[in-house]
């Protein structure tokens, strides 16, 4: 610790703090324009200027000065104030002054400065920038006549999100900021350009003139896409969620967002909502009355008797899982079951059966302080954007060596020094054996109090680091190196991610995780973690509450497979459209068909489709409650728009079919948390007052394994053909709702076949031809998207969109053998 | 003292003659406002559209809450207020929207004649203020 007095003001920092930074903490304000919190310090703005006693005569950048002891700073002097005001005429000299047209105007930075230091006249004349805007992206706008050239844009997109787009291009006051050949933002279009930008040069497109900053009313609330659980602050107006708000002080994500959390949301305020609730009469799905659906449901629900059985999604607060587990209760039934009942088996078997518990280990701050990263599939990065961020501060800040068992490339394999396992399609299990075996053949592994080394060893002899290289086309050096970093690293972490398009071995995965986990000392150490993340919002909460199939009850692909043969009369889904999402089409439609069926949803999806009842939900900016994140966060939700038309919250609904039922249910949300707190392990102590602004992660930083079992899981099998589609997920979308928002539409608006430039040019394909692909259970078709990450004879679609009739061919396998054949 | 009072009186008196009446024959006769006069207020136009840029200021400032303003994106590009509407039965003639506006797009007009038979008819939309 350091001790330096600012502006007469004792304060004690750390010794790694900036003047700056220690001011802040002083509570004295220095204004800024390129520093950033999260950002390495660069000193291009030059208005943070102060003086210091033992530096006299020049006065000190604040922001990239680290303190010293006995320091004496002023922050202020009628000397730094003239300093101040020419830096600001400066800048004004070719900044274009068309504030009433620009959307920054009443929270620029430059603005506030140039009004606090009474800049209305220029004693400089130069001429004002007069550079084109980029049009040609949907919803990044770059007005670079207004840039201040701070740098936060190129740091940002360097140094967090890892993508590069931007850079500084010529000299002096030609000086700019650009991308590659200034041939217009082609990106992962995450916008943390435009929350860091101080100015309005970079602005979202999508709230063009919309409104001004000091009309929106701010809304913290966390996003409803993926298992990240970001803050998410809505900025609401006539009742619409208009733009998303940048907040780094709530949550954990420290101001990140990926493309759907900033530009993803307008599907709340779409038009295409459902308003009121509709009822299947003479074939038709008919708009009715509330009391009425109500009733229908009722009525059909009741004469199935105990034959029925609830699908939830993952989307839906924990105190509205509550109900669902309460509705299953009063329907008598041990029949439920969430996301496809398939994905999360990883946590709830896999975790389970080893270390004893179905939570990652860890909270997603401490990766960036990890030595040692593996990511098992390179997809973790297009289901966890904000996560995979993380990662990549780890790799840059704190040099972790980054290792990835992947079956294509992707964002992560691009890190610096990342190194990627490729392997065939299907095979990471073989891999992650592998790395087992070196831990224990080179006396590497972390053997204290483990039950069942020996089965492990034993099951493990076909799994050497050869043999494996061997089976799966991953060098065999390559394993054993990423197998002696992680058990050298001090911290480390291993990632997964799971979700409906990876549904294949994600038991083992699981397990095999686990094991590496244990082996190298991970499960329960401070600084490191295994982390199984959710693709939903919500999917711990769901796990966490158990929204599964009883001792007796049946699974959510069993529960469809038994509503097709008849056994169960009556299916309740809750916010999920299997007929889009869940693996064999065949297998759901005729579930579908056979059943008396009720949805629950926003839109009339495919799925809603087929219903005999369907209400009309909310979305989670219209709800109050709280998603427990991949990390065990508990967040809570606010409301920030009132529903459209008559849609009224799940909570509301599934309360008034409990009730119509005879069952108990809690009034409020408030009383649902407690009454669900009181019987969910883990949650015991948790109290809504207890999530603050950071929320509140149940079983604390480090969850500590309750059983540390090896458990052997026997490797996959390579499938064979020559060509074979892999299903996941698409860095732009998540999940099937994501297709109702305008901004990842505008970037990935139909669903595409991906595969690389060796099989493209084999099969003669340029992008946006047409292919046909073959498989055993039927055939698709979509465009083509011939990209560089695709070893040769992998095809890679992502499964969010209902048009694809994807699971007409994805039936679950981690890889489906196909025939292409060229439209 | 009676010097003073007769002074007073004698310019009351004058007053009273023929042709130093102030008083006016509305509405026959108008008297000519003066220019900082706050009438009904004006939208300027410019060769192609409406001067305003829609940058919200005017009903930001406005202490009668009475201007409705909705900004888009023109043909071109430009931001320009697809709705401007100000409810004169609310408006208290402050000037401030005038006062507040960056690029001089509003202005009060001599006109104070405003009364009217309808509600709706005090609501001046702003093709109503383009002509005024």
């Amino acid at each position: 610790m350091v001790n330096l007095t600012i502006d007469g003001k004792q304060i004690t920092v750390s010794k790694k703090a900036t003047i700056y930074e220690a001011a802040k903490e002083a509570g004295v304000h220095i204004p800024v324009l390129c520093y950033a919190k999260k950002l390495l310090p660069y000193g291009a703005c030059r208005i943070c200027l102060v003086e210091v006693e033992q530096m006299k005569g020049r006065l000190i950048p604040s922001c990239t000065t680290p303190v010293t002891e006995g320091m004496v700073v002023n922050s202020i002097s009628d000397e730094i104030r003239k300093v101040r005001k020419t830096v600001l005429e400066f800048l004004l000299v070719n900044h274009v002054v068309e504030c009433p047209v620009c959307d920054k105007g009443g929270e620029c930075d430059l603005q506030d400065l140039t009004y606090e230091y009474e800049v209305v006249t220029n004693r400089f004349e130069g001429e004002k920038f007069d550079l084109p805007t980029d049009e040609i992206n949907p919803l990044i706008e770059r007005n670079m006549n207004r840039c201040v050239l701070c740098g936060k844009c190129v740091r940002v997109c360097d140094e967090i999100v890892g993508y590069g787009s931007y850079s500084f291009i010529n000299r002096g006051f030609e000086t700019k900021i650009a991308t590659a050949f200034d041939r217009g933002l082609n990106c992962e279009f995450c916008g943390q350009c435009v929350s860091m930008c101080p100015v309005g040069a970079i602005l979202p497109r999508p709230f063009k003139f919309k409104a001004r900053p000091w009309q929106l009313k701010e809304v913290d609330s966390v996003c409803g896409y993926c298992g990240n659980g970001c803050t998410v602050t809505f900025g609401t107006k006539d009742n619409e969620v208009q733009t998303i708000r940048f907040n780094d002080k709530n949550g954990v994500n420290d101001g990140n967002l990926c493309i759907r959390g900033r530009f993803g949301i307008s599907y709340v305020n779409s038009d295409k909502r459902l308003t009121r609730p509709l009822v299947r009469r003479n074939g038709h799905l008919t708009e009715t009355s509330w009391d009425d659906a109500i009733q229908v449901a009722v009525a059909g629900l009741k004469a199935a008797g105990d034959k029925l059985g609830v699908i939830s999604g993952a989307r839906l607060t924990n105190e509205e899982l509550f109900l669902v587990k309460q509705l299953a209760k009063t329907l008598g039934t041990e029949n439920l079951d969430h996301s496809g009942g398939e994905c999360y088996k990883g946590v709830t078997e896999g975790l389970k059966e080893t270390l004893g518990i179905q939570a990652s280990t860890g909270t997603f701050p401490q990766v960036e302080h990890c030595d040692a990263i593996l990511s098992i599939r390179s997809d973790f990065y297009e289901t966890h954007p904000v996560f995979g961020m993380v990662v990549n501060q780890a790799v840059r800040n704190n040099e972790a060596k980054l290792t990835v068992i992947a079956d294509k490339r992707g964002k992560f394999t691009k890190l610096p020094n990342a190194r990627t396992l490729l392997h065939k399609p299907g095979l990471e299990l073989n891999i992650l054996n592998a790395i087992c075996s070196v831990l224990l053949d080179e006396g590497l592994a972390k053997t204290d109090g483990i039950e069942g080394l020996n089965e492990l060893k034993d099951a493990l002899k076909d799994y050497s680091a050869d043999a494996v290289a061997a089976a799966t086309g991953v060098g065999a050096d390559a394993i054993k190196q990423a197998a002696r970093e992680l058990a050298q690293a001090d911290n480390a972490a291993i990632l997964l991610a799971y979700g409906l398009p990876y549904t294949a071995y994600s038991k083992e995965l699981g397990t095999a995780a686990a094991n590496l986990a244990l082996l190298t000392g991970i499960a329960g150490r401070p600084g490191s973690g295994l982390y199984l993340c959710g693709e939903k919002a919500n999917s711990q909460g769901a796990v966490d509450l158990s929204i599964l199939p009883g001792e007796k009850g049946l699974g959510a692909q069993q529960m469809l497979a038994a509503a097709g043969t008849g056994e169960l009369k009556a299916l309740y889904l809750i916010g999920e459209d299997p007929l889009t999402s869940y693996p064999d089409r065949a297998l759901v439609e005729k579930a579908l068909e056979a059943s008396f069926l009720v949805v629950q949803d926003l839109f009339l999806s495919p799925t809603a489709q087929k219903a005999d009842v369907v209400f009309p939900a909310t979305s989670f900016a219209e709800k109050d409650g709280t998603f427990t994140n991949a990390e065990r966060r508990i967040q809570r939700l606010r409301v920030g728009i009132t529903p459209p038309g008559e849609a009224r919250t799940d909570f509301a609904i599934l309360q008034q079919l409990i009730q119509e039922f005879g069952g108990q249910a809690p009034a409020t949300s408030a009383e649902a948390f407690a009454a669900l707190a009181a019987e969910t392990p883990g949650y015991e102590m948790v109290s809504l007052e207890m999530l603050g602004p950071q929320g509140y992660v149940w079983g604390g930083d480090i969850l500590q394994p309750e059983s540390k079992k090896l458990l052997p899981v026997a490797g996959a099998v390579a499938v064979d053909g020559d060509y074979q589609l892999l299903v996941g997920s698409s860095l732009y979308h998540s999940g099937t709702v994501s297709t109702g928002a305008k901004g990842p539409m505008a970037v990935v608006s139909e669903p595409y076949i991906e595969l690389g430039r060796e099989d493209a040019a084999a099969l003669k394909l340029v992008d946006g031809d047409l292919l046909k692909l073959k498989a055993a259970a039927g055939e698709i078709q979509a465009k083509v998207k011939v990209d560089r990450r695709l070893p040769k004879g992998v095809l890679f679609t992502p499964y969010h969109f209902s048009q694809l009739e994807l699971n007409r061919i994805y039936r679950g396998q981690a890889a489906i053998a196909v025939e292409p054949v060229k439209q | 003292m009676f010097k003073e009072f007769a002074k007073g009186l004698s310019i009351t008196l004058k007053h009273l003659l023929p042709g130093n009446c102030t008083t006016v024959q509305y509405p026959q006769q108008k008297l000519e406002m003066s220019p900082r006069f706050r009438g009904l207020h004006r939208l300027v136009p410019t060769q192609t559209r409406e001067k305003c840029v829609a940058c919200y200021l005017c009903p930001t400032v406005c202490p009668a809450k009475c201007i409705t303003v909705e900004s888009a994106e023109n043909e071109a590009g430009e931001k320009y207020p697809k709705v401007y509407k100000i409810d004169l039965l609310r408006c208290i003639f402050c000037g401030y929207c005038v006062e507040a506006c960056p690029v001089e797009a509003i202005e009060m007009t001599d006109a104070y004649e405003l009364a009217n038979y309808k509600r709706d008819d005090f609501n001046f939309e702003k093709e109503r203020l383009l002509k005024s």
